[in-house]
């Protein structure tokens, strides 16, 4: 699989060419989903800005690593499947995509029983639809399994730590809040990359694609930029947790030097007179958090660079 | 209506019954229903004083469910709509309300407030049930002159309609008063409403319900013949008629089978399924009326306070499912009894996949405190 190693820095650096052209921007919608997945009230524009840009960067690398995979198995559009496949590696992850499939199936056969018309449409539409995804699911995943691993998430009950944790900071930034920021709140984790279809579709610019996507493939996509706004949010809470250097903690000598840094490069733009807001989350913990997301430490980590993947580490599988 | 201290009218009346209980360990709770309503509960009240009579007085008569007297009822015209059309069925047995009773028992309450909690509580759950398992005690004994004063001028109609055989409780009215056993009571101050009984009542908002008309049918026909009938067979393989009232929806299959949706109560889709089977009699085909089953019944209501859904997915995760930028509410299953709820952030809250009226009250009645913990302040 071929890969241009593009680092979410440089993609800012070349895309900043390119989103002068770019009239499509989610950089709001950003802004409301990163106060909804922890981050404070206002999140910064500048953040929003890089977050999409690796969101950006990311996705269109899975698409194209996606429609390679179609190809390779002669398909003519790109489908669940291939994206699943690319995701077999991570196990966690792939549950919670599963996991996100079935209440996809199961939201809609309950709220088609509740208004009468849904049922009739539904009926109408020739229902081959109940549980759709999950056959999909099941279907390739029973394909490709050897060792039996994959289909033991089905019946896997373990608890998401991941989701857990999001779960709980959900619930302790919203226990501070009174009922008019609460509705704000719930307003903004309403939103979702796949409310936004069309401009979706076109911000990944799937026209100029060979191969396109097919709506499960879309909603499935949709999901993957929402996780991976998620797991940078998680990521850069994590790092400005560690930026605070802790009296009586032990490690705090061996803080990474690149870290300190953007620490401080962060604290010289504020001295330059750029009101920093204190809340939020910084363009410096995003950037720090993705390179230590893809930074392979490990016993034998000098001897994997021929092995390893030439590529970017995905966020979101 | 002559009662010295308590005298005029529906309310007022029923104060009277607190103050004067027929034994000391029963207490009623504040009530203020409709006036028709009002005697059929006074029956059954009155029902349960001439059993508990015969019983020792303890405390079990009264988790028998035969006090059903209306806490903070609405004014809905669903109780009275659901109320008249079902008096001559019985479906249920007391002993379901019992079990339901029970759980929802809190330990913490005092002897009295157990009794007025377990009394509210089978309010809420009966107040609207189609069941009318009171019926079956009927006939009202002689115990009615136990010290209530009934309002039988208002009730007589109503009397005279639910027990036709039954003059005693207007006979009774008048001599009432006389016959207090005031010695034996001692004078209880009205309850205030116990915040355990949430006083609102789920409105059925959708029945599905199907029946075998246990012919076969030329669909063909019955959409050249019928008015309002669609059959597009490319489509979809059934007939679908609509008729205005019941304002509803029937999907007809050429086996004879039929999917009736859109009713707003369980009489209602009976009476709309019949009258469909009717149109496809007239149409010829001996269509008959076998295995009418309601299918599912969808429910909604509004607890008025916003909810913190965050923290209800929390504490009730093996319950709750809950994505927000899928959908807005949250997704509880409860297991007992097996109902879908969707709870919403503004208090909204939807309950689906009922057979039974009975298990959208006993699921309503389940998450309420649930609930009512996750207010949003």
């Amino acid at each position: 699989m071929n890969n241009t190693a593009a680092s979410p820095m440089s993609a800012a650096t070349s895309s900043s060419g390119r989103s002068t052209g770019k009239s499509i921007s989610f950089t709001a919608e950003l802004q409301s989903m990163m106060f909804s997945l922890g981050d404070a009230r206002r999140p910064l524009h500048e953040t929003a800005v890089l977050v999409e840009d690796v969101v950006h960067t990311q996705l269109i690398n899975l698409l194209q690593q996606a429609a390679e995979v179609s190809q390779l198995r002669g398909a003519r559009v790109i489908s669940a499947e291939d994206l699943l496949f690319l995701m077999r590696k991570d196990k966690k992850k792939l549950r919670r995509l599963l996991k996100y499939m079935f209440f996809r199936d199961y939201k809609s056969k309950i709220v088609k029983g509740i208004d009468e018309d849904d049922l009739l449409e539904d009926k109408l539409s020739g229902s081959n639809n109940v549980n759709k995804r999950q056959k999909i699911a099941q279907d390739f995943l029973n394909s490709i399994d050897q060792t039996g691993e994959l289909l033991a998430m089905f019946e896997d009950d373990e608890i998401d730590e991941v989701k857990q944790e999001r779960m709980e900071r959900a619930e302790r930034q919203t226990r501070v809040m009174d009922s008019a920021q609460y509705a704000e709140f719930c307003e903004s984790r309403h939103l979702s990359f796949s409310k936004k279809g069309s401009k979706f579709r076109d911000w990944l610019d799937c026209g100029s694609m060979e191969i396109k996507p097919n709506v499960v493939a879309m909603e499935i996509l949709a999901y993957l930029a929402y996780e991976t706004v998620a797991q940078l949010v998680d990521l850069a809470l994590l790092v400005r947790q560690d930026m605070v250097t802790k009296a009586g903690d032990p490690f705090s000598h061996a803080i990474s030097a690149t870290f300190i840094q953007y620490h401080n490069s962060a604290e010289s733009t504020a001295a330059c007179g750029v009101e920093a807001h204190s809340d939020a989350i910084q363009p410096s913990h995003i950037r720090e958090a993705v390179r230590r997301y893809g930074h392979k430490i490990g016993p034998l980590s000098p001897f994997t660079s021929a092995y390893r993947r030439n590529g970017m580490a995905f966020l979101a599988c | 209506m002559a009662s010295a201290p308590h005298t005029p009218p529906t309310q007022p009346q029923l104060h009277s019954r607190w103050l004067f209980p027929p034994f000391p360990t029963s207490q009623l709770p504040t009530v203020s229903p409709s006036p028709m309503e009002e005697e059929t509960y006074l029956e059954l009240y009155l029902d349960q004083c001439s059993t508990q009579d015969a019983l020792t007085p303890s405390r079990s008569p009264l988790l028998s469910p035969a006090v059903p007297y209306d806490v903070d009822m609405l004014t809905s015209s669903n109780p009275e709509t659901a109320f008249n059309p079902q008096l001559e069925e019985v479906t249920e047995t007391y002993g379901s309300f019992s079990a339901v009773d029970l759980s929802l028992l809190p330990d913490e309450l005092s002897q009295e407030n157990k009794d007025q909690t377990v009394i509210r509580s089978k309010n809420e759950i009966e107040e609207n049930c189609k069941n009318q398992s009171w019926q079956t005690r009927l006939p009202l004994s002689s115990r009615m002159d136990t010290g209530l004063a009934l309002n039988s001028s208002s009730g007589s109609s109503s009397h005279s309609r639910l027990h036709p055989a039954d003059g005693n409780s207007a006979q009774s009215s008048p001599e009432k008063p006389h016959s207090l056993p005031l010695a034996s009571i001692t004078p209880m101050t009205p309850m205030a409403p116990i915040s355990e009984c949430s006083g609102i009542v789920p409105q059925l908002q959708n029945i599905v319900s199907t029946v075998n008309l246990a012919c076969k049918l030329d669909l063909k026909k019955i959409a050249l013949h019928a008015k309002n009938a669609e059959y597009n067979p490319k489509r979809f393989a059934a007939v679908i008629m609509r008729i205005r009232e019941p304002r509803t929806t029937a999907l007809i299959f050429s086996s004879g089978k039929m999917v009736c949706t859109g009713a707003k109560s369980e009489e209602q889709s009976r009476l709309a399924a019949r009258k469909y089977a009717r149109v496809v009699q007239k149409l010829g085909f001996p269509a008959r009326f076998l295995d009418f089953t309601i299918q599912n019944m969808v429910a909604s209501c509004d607890v008025r306070f916003p909810i913190s859904l965050e923290g209800l997915v929390l504490t009730h995760q093996q319950f709750s499912s809950y994505e927000p930028e899928l959908f807005p509410g949250l997704i509880y299953r409860m297991v007992k009894p097996r109902i879908v709820l969707l709870i919403f952030v503004s208090g909204k809250v939807v309950l689906t996949g009922a057979k039974k009226r009975s298990d959208i009250y006993e699921a309503f009645e389940n998450i309420y405190p649930i609930l009512k913990g996750f207010k949003k302040a």
